[in-house]
């Protein structure tokens, strides 16, 4: 395909391959006259911008010259790599003479271009070459045999190659050797060749073919084989390139006989050695392997002979042809389509004539008249062979699971040309791994979470954090798994019970000292005064104006006690107008804890008090609203300026258990991006997530989209560093963010999951049949979740417990042939039981989440239920978890002295109602002691009978005081709301061998009850009693382990033999080896009361 | 760490141009001189020929597997002006469709994000690019780029389908407006990014120009959600540049030179969290490069036959950062 022209009959060379962009230099033709028969002769340099579409080509400089040429080359001398310095233009002049110009110079419009010039040879100089390895030495020929040696750095005293040949001749060709430096190879007319070797300065061989017609009008040198060489005839008679090979040169090698006429130039490609370019007098160019003869290519020329043909040293595809008819044409041989050029052109000319009436004649002009032979289409094939340059030898292309393919065509040393032998085609498939310390925490992470030893975890994380805040962090996580968690957060922020308790006993020491003996008798004065007036009041029970009396007084204490017995709306207003009176730094932190309106703290608190915010959020705030309060505060923290607040909101989150803001959050502060970044928040939020689901009633199922896109992100990161099995495991599974869906089919495919029949992997996706128009493949996920469970059941199924249960259950699981478990062959770590959030082998849970909230709870367990598939809605359904998702508030002691004393009477009307109401079909025994909150107001002398004849408080009152304080275990709520439906359930016996257990148990708790004296300990033992009701429903259903059964068998047996400290060692035995699913509900009661038995001694 | 876990003997009659993975890295595609392509089942470190597919006539220089969404497609490109899409039927792979609107070499080819549909973009030697859509029932809609890089295309590669700067798609039910983007590399020393516009004409967008060479290879990183987009280019001047565009309004891109290297560089991928570049140069050598913490680019590894080690300065500096 033609690419561009010029009009000259001129000599060309391109620059260097060194050089950018690409020129192309002319030179004047001596031997040909243009068509205006001028004798002006010029030098011209173009350049090739292929980006113009356009034919023309972009002239840089015009240099009128003195001389006509011969030939013309332009060497590298003293271009450097950048191809700075554009090197030196060397010209065969008509009279002997060999000019050097400065193409520099002339491309900068300089008037000094020539560097140098000689005329020391005879006659025109038709042949130039530049050494390739030394391009300082240039070799010349002319007339009379002159072959000159010439020296850039010394051009004034050329050197000789040796003795002239004889008879003297002209030397129409020269070339220096491509392999072998100081190797020269000169031809004539006459059809002889001579080799000569520069260090020995001889002729080394002569080639002929004695045929006498060999006119030799080119010469080019193998460029990989040093001893061949190609010699061209311009003899019509003999129209032909002879392949010579010096070491059998008695004959060609090989003839190629496809010219018609004589041929006037050749080239050879120095990219490709199997393209050898030729023009002749029959008009033709022609591309020809001259390894075989074979014609590759023949380009469509006009009519006219080319008398010049040059490659473009640094494009390879780009040829340029200088014809008689005097015009110099680019080509390329790639093939193409001319049509784009010549449309341009046609375009070219109606943009500049118009189409509209250019000349005002009112008519518009025709169209434009495109001639008949450029409408059809004209397409050049390219090159009937590939060259070299565009097949690809290399490459290395990643796949998923960091994967590299890498492939490569080692050349072997070619001989002749035949350079596929032996060549081996292999690829390589290898495994990239490049964040090894990634690798090794996730590895840690993930089997924290198998071994359940979030608290060892937690604790390393904290010995090596460097930064206070990281510190905290894990602090703030590892308490999540620790009894009274809620304590344990307000030592973190500086807050600790005991002190304060301490402190406070010490006063109370004091002030006890200074009470009057209530034994002694005192006065009732009726006098005028204020208090005359209030006894007054007093005797007439009008308890409304005493306290106003006492208000007024600004006798505060007085009016508070009084208005507790006033009754509670009494109590209510009188602690309005305290408030309203009181001007303490403290009051509005008192007024929130009276009002319980922990709100308005996280609210309004001044965010620098951010810790006593939560400190009092951790302390007052119910279960129920705890959550909400600290992500409250969190918000604030976070939408406030300060950066360092903002990451203090993280601390908020992980009190609140809100996975979603904590990565939201994080993410703000932190640059996810890098891997180990990434494994920090990671970390963070799996443990979060752990803690979350151990301790709280929160659906921990659902996966919010941020974190779900952190997850991803992690888990791709993991499966880029082939660490597939990890990738799954730390996926969410039941999600069904598009994503994710996409991502757990990619991972469990790649694992090698050999799948069933052909046609299945395209399941995940929505079969799309090379869908009609636009497929929405948003669409096409729909379908992933139930198809993946049942695929990637087999993970879940072999964990260890897993199947222990399956032996029992085998109806429970789904049919999927035991054998087709596929990961053990992979060799690689199935995702640890832990991280199975129960989405998978649920897939029923999915759906049934948002239809029905109410029953939340307990249809989406917290682990893995396939075992236990028939213990269906009837079994307690929240029993096995709701004494561990209580956890936190369960041992946690409630702040008595601020608030009992005045709290006792009002209580929480509404908490103890949401309490009992549930409750009321299974009353338990702590509620039903429940005291009526309400005091008649018309029997004032009950009323102010108890504070004054009691110092202490009545037990009675104790139980519900704590049960209504804030804090205290909501869990019941729930539980008693779960109960409803299981209470006419009758229950099976306990299995006889199994009796003892129960027996055993209960016996020792009544034993520590009987010698329990404090009430907190008592409590703590009827909660201990009522929660082993779940490992004997376990017993019922016989769905315990034989190991887990065995082992409490021990503890019994250590329980009659009062080893105490030896049934914790089993229990801690049984805990660690046990699946944690199986035995939390009632693992940790034990503990409980083995503990108390050993402290107790009973 | 680099190490071979599989060596597949392809038993190629000639030399292999390019060797791809399937979406989920189970099965490798090879092509190569001797005009076939082959698909081996490369699961657990096996090989296990599925296929040898023949059709082109003349070398097959690239092979692009679908979105696996679309079921089991390839597509092959060849130095016989063709674009073959093959397809696999009932565990039959079969040719699907022939594509033959080029008038020279069809050098590269790569299919567009699977949220489009189902495009493949073809960059010919002809200088044209072509774009296939798949419009049902067997048809294919051709759009061609003319003179997208005069005397030659030699890469394509699509942008990624997430809006760079979107951490969370968009929301479900609604389809996203993407623009659909891609690069093309060709002998005119150029990098292009074509862009379609809103009438469904492709239109080019910006010129990349820092090659003194032909660019043999482009590829757009894959988008891991944050606001850059970043296109590696190679070139035939044994250059490698990294172009990223931080701002998508100003589309402003500016080149770093990862290396300049003293062969041709032919081919250039990135992982798939896109922050290794695997560069294959001419003197037969793979090399992994990873940006560091200060921006620069470190070669991490030689991948010399597969076989190689990253270097322990770059993983030590990786844990500096922290």
């Amino acid at each position: 395909m033609k690419l561009k022209e010029v009009d000259r009959t001129a000599m060309q060379a391109w620059s260097p391959a060194q050089n950018h962009p690409i020129y192309l230099a002319t030179g004047t033709s001596a031997q040909q006259l243009d068509a205006t028969f001028s004798t002006n002769a010029s030098l011209e340099i173009f350049e090739l911008d292929l980006s113009d579409p356009s034919l023309d080509m972009k002239s840089c400089a015009t240099f009128s010259s003195s001389h006509r040429y011969h030939k013309l080359i332009w060497g590298p001398y003293k271009m450097d790599s950048k191809g700075d310095v554009s090197g030196v233009l060397i010209a065969g002049g008509e009279n002997g003479n060999i000019i050097l110009y400065d193409p520099s110079k002339i491309i900068a419009g300089d008037k000094e271009v020539v560097i140098a010039q000689n005329d020391k040879h005879t006659g025109p100089v038709r042949a130039l070459d530049v050494n390739i390895f030394q391009t300082n030495l240039v070799a010349s020929g002319a007339n009379e045999s002159e072959i000159y040696i010439w020296d850039l750095n010394n051009f004034a005293t050329p050197m000789t190659p040796g003795a002239k040949t004889q008879p003297p001749e002209d030397i129409s060709c020269i070339a220096w050797n491509r392999q072998v430096q100081h190797i020269l190879a000169s031809a004539s007319p006459s059809g002889r060749a001579t080799v000569w070797d520069l260090r020995k300065n001889e002729p080394i061989i002569k080639v002929s073919d004695h045929s006498n017609r060999m006119h030799c009008s080119g010469l080019a040198w193998h460029p990989d084989v040093a001893t061949q060489m190609v010699l061209a005839s311009e003899d019509d008679r003999l129209p032909v390139i002879q392949m010579w090979d010096l070491r059998f040169a008695s004959s060609p090698l090989r003839v190629l006989e496809n010219h018609a006429r004589g041929i006037l130039a050749i080239a050879w490609s120095m990219a490709d050695p199997e393209l050898l370019l030729s023009c002749g007098k029959d008009a033709k160019i022609l591309c020809s392997n001259p390894n075989t003869g074979e014609v590759l290519y023949e380009l469509p020329t006009n009519t006219q002979w080319c008398f010049d043909i040059q490659w473009c040293p640094r494009n390879p595809a780009v040829l340029s042809a200088a014809s008689f008819d005097g015009r110099i044409s680019v080509y390329s041989i790639m093939g193409g389509s001319t049509d784009g050029l010549r449309q341009k052109q046609v375009d070219k000319l109606s943009s500049s004539f118009g189409n509209l009436d250019p000349f005002g004649t009112g008519q518009p002009l025709p169209p434009l008249q495109i001639p008949q032979q450029t409408a059809q289409h004209s397409i050049v094939l390219p090159l009937k062979k590939p060259p070299k340059w565009i097949r690809r030898p290399v490459g290395a292309s990643f796949s998923f699971g960091g994967k590299l393919v890498t492939f490569e065509n080692v050349r072997m040393p070619s001989h002749q040309g035949a350079e596929q032998q032996q060549q081996q085609h292999h690829v390589f498939i290898s495994q990239v791994v490049t964040e090894k310390e990634f690798l090794s925490r996730s590895d840690q992470l993930q089997q924290a979470v198998q071994s359940q030893g979030f608290i060892n975890y937690c604790q390393k994380k904290i010995d090596a954090s460097q930064t206070e805040f990281e510190k905290n962090v894990w602090s703030f996580l590892k308490v999540n798994f620790e009894d009274d968690s809620r304590g344990k957060y307000l030592e973190l922020l500086g807050y600790r019970k005991e002190d304060l308790g301490k402190k406070h006993i010490k006063e109370e020491k004091e002030e006890s000292e200074f009470l009057p003996s209530s034994g002694g008798t005192f006065n009732i004065s009726v006098s005028g005064d204020i208090d005359g007036l209030i006894t007054q009041a007093l005797l007439t029970g009008n308890f409304e104006s005493a306290v106003d009396l006492c208000l007024h007084d600004n006798r505060m204490a007085d009016a508070i006690i009084l208005a507790i017995a006033g009754g509670q709306e009494l109590l209510a207003r009188t602690q309005k107008k305290y408030f309203a009176k009181s001007q303490s730094k403290i009051t509005r932190l008192i007024t929130a804890v009276v009002m319980k309106n922990w709100k308005e703290i996280v609210e309004s608190c001044d965010l620098k008090n951010w810790r006593e915010a939560l400190a009092a959020v951790l302390t007052y705030a119910k279960p129920d609203e705890f959550s909400a309060l600290c992500d409250l505060l969190g918000t604030r923290l976070e939408n406030e300026g300060d950066s360092l607040l903002q990451t203090q909101a993280c601390l908020c989150y992980i009190c609140a258990g809100n996975v979603e803001k904590l990565v939201a959050c994080w993410t703000k502060a932190q640059d996810g991006s890098h891997p180990l970044s990434l494994q920090d928040l990671i970390e963070k939020v799996v443990i979060l997530r752990k803690a979350v689901q151990l301790t709280q009633a929160m659906d921990t199922s659902t996966v919010g989209v941020l974190l779900a896109a952190k997850m991803s992100q992690y888990a791709n990161l993991l499966a880029a560093q082939g660490s597939i099995a990890a990738a799954l495991a730390f996926l969410p599974d039941n999600t069904n963010q598009p994503n994710i869906m996409q991502l757990r089919d990619r991972l469990c495919r790649a694992q090698g999951e050999p799948v069933a029949g052909h046609e299945s992997p395209k399941i995940p996706y929505e079969k799309q049949q090379l869908p009609k128009g636009r497929p929405g493949p948003v669409a096409g996920h729909h379908q992933m979740p139930r198809v993946q469970t049942q695929q990637y059941y087999p993970h879940v199924r072999i964990a260890p417990t897993v199947t222990t249960w399956s032996n029992k259950t085998p109806t429970a699981l789904p049919s999927h042939p035991p054998a087709a478990s596929p990961s053990d062959t992979q060799g690689e770590n199935p995702p640890p039981p832990g991280f199975i959030m129960h989405g998978n082998v649920n897939p029923n849970a999915a759906g049934q989440l948002p239809t029905s909230p109410g029953h939340m709870h307990t249809q989406v367990p917290p682990y893995p239920q396939p075992q236990r598939p028939q213990n269906g809605w009837n079994d307690p359904p929240a029993l096995n978890r709701v004494p561990k998702k209580k956890k936190m508030p369960e041992n946690f002691m409630p702040p008595v002295p601020i608030t009992s004393p005045i709290m006792n009477p009002l209580g929480d009307p509404q908490s103890q109602m949401l309490q009992q109401q549930p409750s009321a079909p299974v009353p338990l025994s702590s509620q039903s002691s429940f005291p009526q909150p309400h005091l008649p107001g018309g029997q004032p002398f009950h009323g102010v009978q108890q504070p004054l004849g009691q110092t202490g408080m009545p037990p009675s009152f104790s139980k519900p005081n704590i049960e209504g304080a804030p804090g205290a275990p909501i869990g019941n709520t729930f539980q008693h709301v779960q109960s409803l439906p299981t209470k006419k359930i009758t229950k099976k016996p306990i299995p006889d061998e199994h009796l003892i257990l129960k027996t055993t148990f209960e016996d020792l708790i009544q034993r520590c009850l009987s010698s329990a004296t404090d009430p907190q300990t008592k409590r703590k033992l009827d909660d201990a009693s009522k929660r082993l009701e779940f490992l004997y429903d376990k017993l019922r259903e016989q769905t315990l382990s034989p190991t887990i059964t065995s082992g409490l068998h021990n503890i019994a047996r250590s329980i009659e033999t009062r080893n105490y400290s030896e049934g914790l060692t089993m229990h801690t035995h049984i805990v660690s080896t046990s699946n944690f699913s199986e035995t939390s509900a009632f693992m940790p009661v034990l503990k409980v009361v083995l503990t108390q038995a050993n402290k107790l001694g009973v | 760490m680099v190490s071979v876990i599989n060596t597949v003997d392809t038993s190629h009659e000639d030399m292999i141009h390019d060797a791809q993975m399937d979406y989920y890295g189970t099965r490798l595609a090879t092509c190569s001189s001797d005009r076939s392509v082959k698909i081996f089942d490369v699961r657990n470190g096996g090989q296990i020929l599925i296929a040898d597919l023949r059709g082109h006539e003349g070398p097959v220089w690239q092979v692009a597997w679908a979105h696996p969404m679309y079921g089991n497609i390839l597509a092959s490109c060849s130095y016989d002006r063709k674009v073959i899409i093959w397809r696999e039927e009932n565990g039959t792979w079969e040719k699907s469709h022939e594509h033959a609107g080029h008038d020279s070499s069809v050098n590269s080819v790569c299919w567009a994000p699977h949220d489009y549909g189902l495009i493949l973009a073809c960059g010919s030697s002809d200088g044209a690019i072509s774009l296939l859509t798949y419009t049902g029932e067997g048809q294919w809609e051709v759009k061609k780029i003319n003179n997208a890089h005069t005397i030659g295309c030699n890469a394509v590669s699509w942008a990624p389908a997430v809006v760079p700067g979107s951490l969370i798609d968009h929301p479900s039910g609604q389809k996203p407006n993407y623009i659909k983007r891609f690069a093309s590399g060709g002998c005119d020393n150029l990098i292009k990014l074509w862009k379609e516009e809103e009438d469904g004409q492709w239109k080019e967008e910006q010129k990349l120009e820092a090659h003194s060479d032909w660019v043999r290879d482009v590829a757009w990183a894959p988008s891991i959600g944050l606001p850059t987009s970043t296109i590696a280019g190679c070139s035939q001047d044994g250059r490698v540049f990294i172009w990223t565009c931080d701002d998508a309004s100003s589309n402003t891109w500016s080149p770093k030179l990862l290396h300049k290297f003293n062969d041709v560089v032919w081919h250039v991928s990135w992982s798939i969290t896109a922050n290794i570049l695997a560069v294959s140069g001419g003197d037969n050598k793979v090399t992994l490069w990873k940006e560091s913490v200060d921006g620069q680019w470190v070669c991490i590894s030689d991948v010399n036959k597969g076989q190689g080690s990253v270097s322990a300065s770059v993983t030590e500096g990786q844990q500096n950062e922290q």
